[in-house]
């Protein structure tokens, strides 16, 4: 058996000698496996009551009575956003957006109903899932593990031992590595099983997966090599102990806490207020379709009756008001379009910020990575909300156009007895309308965005396995 | 007194200590100026509020006055509400970055508005705000141990323990005379910088004095587990491991598995099965013969009842009325979505009262009136507000009266409870 294998080995035995270790390692599992059932169930039923609740409103829309198509563009629909299987490992922001949202002509409803808002406030704790896990304790356990692994030598003076009997300080170092790497993937292994569970079907989601796998292990990987760099520099192994304990601290709860904040003072959000008054007056100078003399509607209209040869809008093949009502919502869409792209780039900046203080904390990068690939995100979000708009227009625009093309003008102007009736259009049209179908984004999509993540983690990586080789040039000589 | 003077020059002297205190009195003055950024953030964009409305109502009112129509008025005039931060909210900004302070609100169904969130990014609202609630509950712990984990085993470790037993003045007395003079540091580091803010941002004296004993309360819970630990004899090594183990679960698993639990136990039917059931109850008004909604409406309403009968015309007041119903259709399970986010925020209080790291949360964000309850007393005003407005546009469009130009100053003007 070579030098690194004994010295690996007896590290483990010594492990596993001492109770607390061992208690401490049993707890983790325990956690994960709480976790990963307790993520999945919460999960499920979560993606279960989006679709009850999605095709409860489908089928209330498809029911709807004959109904006048600008009744319905108010009517609207109810959207959900579905939950994709790998957010039972890492929920992301699920629960800090809201799922459901209502769309209607005219106006862009907020995502409401998050879960932030809906529990105690035992959420803003951290909530218990296997990312979280595998990125808060996973790493505090293997400092546990292994702060002593080399200072602990040192401090009771039996490293000199150890290489008066002929271990090289590559050896030594390369056995404590080898012996801290075992527990970390005996520690990640659970979750990363809990991962392959929760993805079922694994060859569609086999790249995001593989992100994920490799993402974690390059982060454990990391705090071993850390925790034995730390170890090699100091004498004691008290000392070894508070920095990794500092260290932890600050990459794991400071950091991640700082940066948000940091963003949020330094690069302001428009409120929805300030963009609704916005958006309003914007579309007051594009052009006001209540005002009988607005010239963008006169010039509009104008151009409406030329097109059809006619002179007078009674006259017209098509519903004037259907016309107009197309006209207008594609104004206000476009502005929801520019203010929404506004507003999500300031959010990009913001996140931008927040991955640059990921330089100094893996634990941030690492999460961007993990969200990133079981896309739940806040651009697997956005996805959601450019998707729901979309739908949304559409929508609303094929129904404008059923009244320009369904309802006639004579009609839709009349207001005696039963011209309620003669206004509407048949139920059959409802069920032809195409129901909302997020599109999730394609493994590679997510694989790609989680590389800058990945990046992080793996460059840490290598920068922490060079200072540990520096120093353990330097191993056991007395300073 | 001179034995104090001795100890404190003696824990002066230990780098760890030193750095420590320091570390801490930076993290909690970092903490309180980001809560003082935020919750300035927040006031300047309430004292925008009046600006943007004015221009916004301007346009409206000009619409309007040339039908007079009070229902048009009341359909497109956005009314705003907000809730003020109160003075302490700097210390714990609890729901404040996920729930809207400010919301527009129309004389429409209210049930389709009162939910409406404000824009906010949610990446950065996952891991929690950096407040001096934070730096409380999570941070100061860790300096405890860090200053406590070798109070005993450090002496004992150099050999020293025995001597310092037989002192005259040693022994005990000793060891309680380290204590306070730690502890002191510690509160003093925690203390210091947060009353400091707080006689800045107004808070009242009796909530700086409740606080200040909440963190007194809180470290000292955490000195008596470093006390107990270290009863134990062990290494000081194996004492700072236990406490930080001691620190993961207390602070960080106990709350998260008792959310999933709590979450699990008290179901709350779903916020989107009132708004959907809102909106069918709303739009069925639309195929229903228009008499039966104002009988319903009357008979709830009967002080509007006198109102002139509906000609085949659309009219705003039936639009209005079935809105209302629409409103008053779903007001059980309002009710009981309202009732379930209480139950699961006592039910989180109750685990305050035997988990330090949640009662501190709790306390703190209870006097900051950031927690769900000044939430729902948010969306109470709220409601009041909306009545308000109900009433004064059911005024004219009951009675047929014109709606001008003037009229739009007579609106109700949101107004807060004072003070708190």
């Amino acid at each position: 058996m070579s030098n690194v294998a004994l010295i690996a080995r007896d590290e483990v035995r010594l492990m596993a000698r001492n109770r607390v270790a061992v208690i401490a390692f049993v707890l983790l599992l325990l956690l994960t496996l709480v976790a990963v059932a307790s993520s999945w169930a919460h999960q499920r039923s979560v993606a279960e009551l989006r679709a009850r609740h999605a095709q409860a409103a489908e089928s209330a829309f498809d029911a709807q009575p004959n109904r006048h198509p600008h009744r319905v563009v108010h009517y609207g629909t109810f959207i959900f956003r579905p939950l994709g299987p790998l957010a039972a490992f890492d929920p992301g922001v699920d629960a800090f957006t809201g799922n459901s949202m209502f769309l209607k002509g005219h106006r862009q409803n907020s995502a409401n109903f998050g879960d932030v808002r809906q529990s105690s406030l035992l959420v803003r704790f951290g909530q218990l899932t296997p990312a979280f896990v595998l990125q808060v304790v996973a790493p505090l356990l293997l400092v546990f593990l292994g702060f002593g692994a080399i200072a602990r030598e040192t401090e009771l003076g039996t490293l000199r031992l150890l290489m008066l009997q002929g271990a090289t300080r590559q050896e030594v170092i390369g056995g404590k590595l080898l012996a801290l790497a075992l527990v970390a993937l005996l520690a990640g292994a659970p979750a990363m099983l809990g991962l392959l569970a929760i993805a079922g079907q694994p060859d569609s989601l086999l790249l995001p997966l593989l992100v994920l796998a490799l993402g974690y292990a390059g982060y454990l990987a990391l705090w071993a090599v850390l925790i034995l760099l730390v170890s090699t520099l100091v004498r004691r192994s008290r000392d070894a102990l508070l920095a990794l304990l500092a260290l932890w601290a600050i990459a794991v709860v400071l950091l991640p806490r700082i940066a948000p904040d940091v963003a949020n003072a330094a690069i302001p959000l428009a409120n929805r207020l300030q963009t609704d008054v916005a958006i309003a007056r914007d579309l007051r100078a594009l052009g006001d379709s209540h005002n009988p003399d607005d010239p963008h509607f006169a010039a509009f209209k104008q151009s409406v009756l030329n097109r059809y040869g006619v002179a007078t809008v009674e006259d017209l093949p098509v519903n004037y008001k259907g016309v107009l009502a197309l006209e207008g919502e594609r104004l206000t869409s476009s502005l929801f379009d520019r203010y929404a792209s506004k507003s999500f780039a300031a959010q990009s900046r913001q996140n931008g910020l927040v991955a640059t203080v990921g330089l100094l904390s893996p634990t941030i990068a690492l999460r961007s990575l993990s969200m990133a690939a079981a896309g739940t995100d806040f651009a697997g979000h956005r996805r959601f909300l450019e998707q729901a708009e979309a739908h949304r227009y559409s929508l609303v625009q094929r129904l404008n156009r059923m009244q320009a093309d369904d309802v006639s003008y004579a009609d839709d102007t009349a207001v005696d007895e039963g011209a309620d009736r003669r206004k509407r259009v048949s139920s059959a049209n409802w069920q032809a309308m195409p129901d909302f179908r997020f599109e999730a984004p394609s493994s590679a999509v997510l694989a790609g965005s989680a590389l800058p993540g990945m990046a992080v983690v793996l460059g840490w990586l290598l920068v922490v396995l060079i200072l540990l080789a520096l120093a353990g040039r330097r191993l056991g000589v007395s300073r | 007194m001179r034995l104090w003077h001795f100890e404190l020059r003696l824990l002066l002297r230990q780098h760890l200590a030193v750095v420590a205190m320091g570390l801490l009195a930076l993290l909690t003055s970092a903490a309180l100026i980001a809560g003082l950024v935020e919750v300035d953030r927040q006031r300047a964009a309430i004292a925008a509020i009046p600006a943007a409305q004015a221009a916004d109502i301007g346009a409206v009112a000009d619409y309007v006055d040339r039908t007079k129509d009070a229902g048009s008025a009341a359909y497109y005039s956005f009314h705003p509400t907000w809730d003020t931060p109160a003075p302490l909210a700097f210390a714990a900004l609890g729901m404040r970055d996920v729930s809207p302070y400010i919301l527009r609100v129309r004389a429409l169904g209210l049930e389709a508005q009162i939910y409406d969130g404000d824009t906010f990014n949610p990446e950065l609202a996952l891991p929690g705000r950096f407040d001096f609630a934070f730096v409380l509950v999570f941070v100061a712990p860790l300096f405890v141990i860090a200053l406590f984990h070798d109070l005993v085993s450090g002496e004992r470790e150099a050999g020293r323990q025995r001597m310092l037993d037989a002192l005259l003045n040693g022994g005990r007395a000793l060891w309680q005379r380290r204590t306070a003079l730690r502890l002191a540091l510690l509160w003093a580091m925690l203390s210091l910088p947060f009353t400091v803010a707080s006689l800045f941002a107004g808070v009242t004296a009796g909530a700086i004095l409740i606080v200040l004993a909440l963190i007194l309360a809180y470290v000292l819970f955490w000195v008596g587990i470093a006390a107990l630990i270290g009863r134990l004899c062990w290494s000081s090594v194996a004492n700072a491991a236990t406490l930080a183990a001691a620190w993961l679960v207390l602070v960080l698993i106990i709350p998260t598995l008792a959310n999933v639990a709590i979450n699990a136990a008290i179901p709350v039917n779903q916020g989107a099965e009132i708004a959907l059931a809102q909106r069918e109850a709303v739009n069925r008004a639309w195929d229903i013969p228009r008499e039966e909604t104002m009988k319903r409406f009357y008979a709830r309403h009967p002080e509007w009842r006198d109102s002139a009968p509906l000609g085949h015309e659309f009219h705003y007041k039936w639009y209005l009325a079935f809105h209302q119903n629409g409103d008053e259709s779903v007001a059980g399970q309002v009710r009981a979505y309202r009732s379930g986010l209480k139950a699961r925020d006592a039910s989180a209080r109750a685990l305050g009262w035997v988990l330090p790291s949640v009662g501190a949360q709790v306390l703190l964000t209870r006097l900051a009136r950031t927690d769900l309850s000044a939430q729902l007393a948010y969306q109470d005003r709220i409601r009041e507000f909306h009545e308000r407005l109900r009433r004064f546009y059911y005024a004219y469009l009951f009675s047929d009266r014109p709606f001008g130009k003037a009229d739009f100053e007579g609106a109700p003007v949101f107004q807060e409870t004072s003070g708190d």
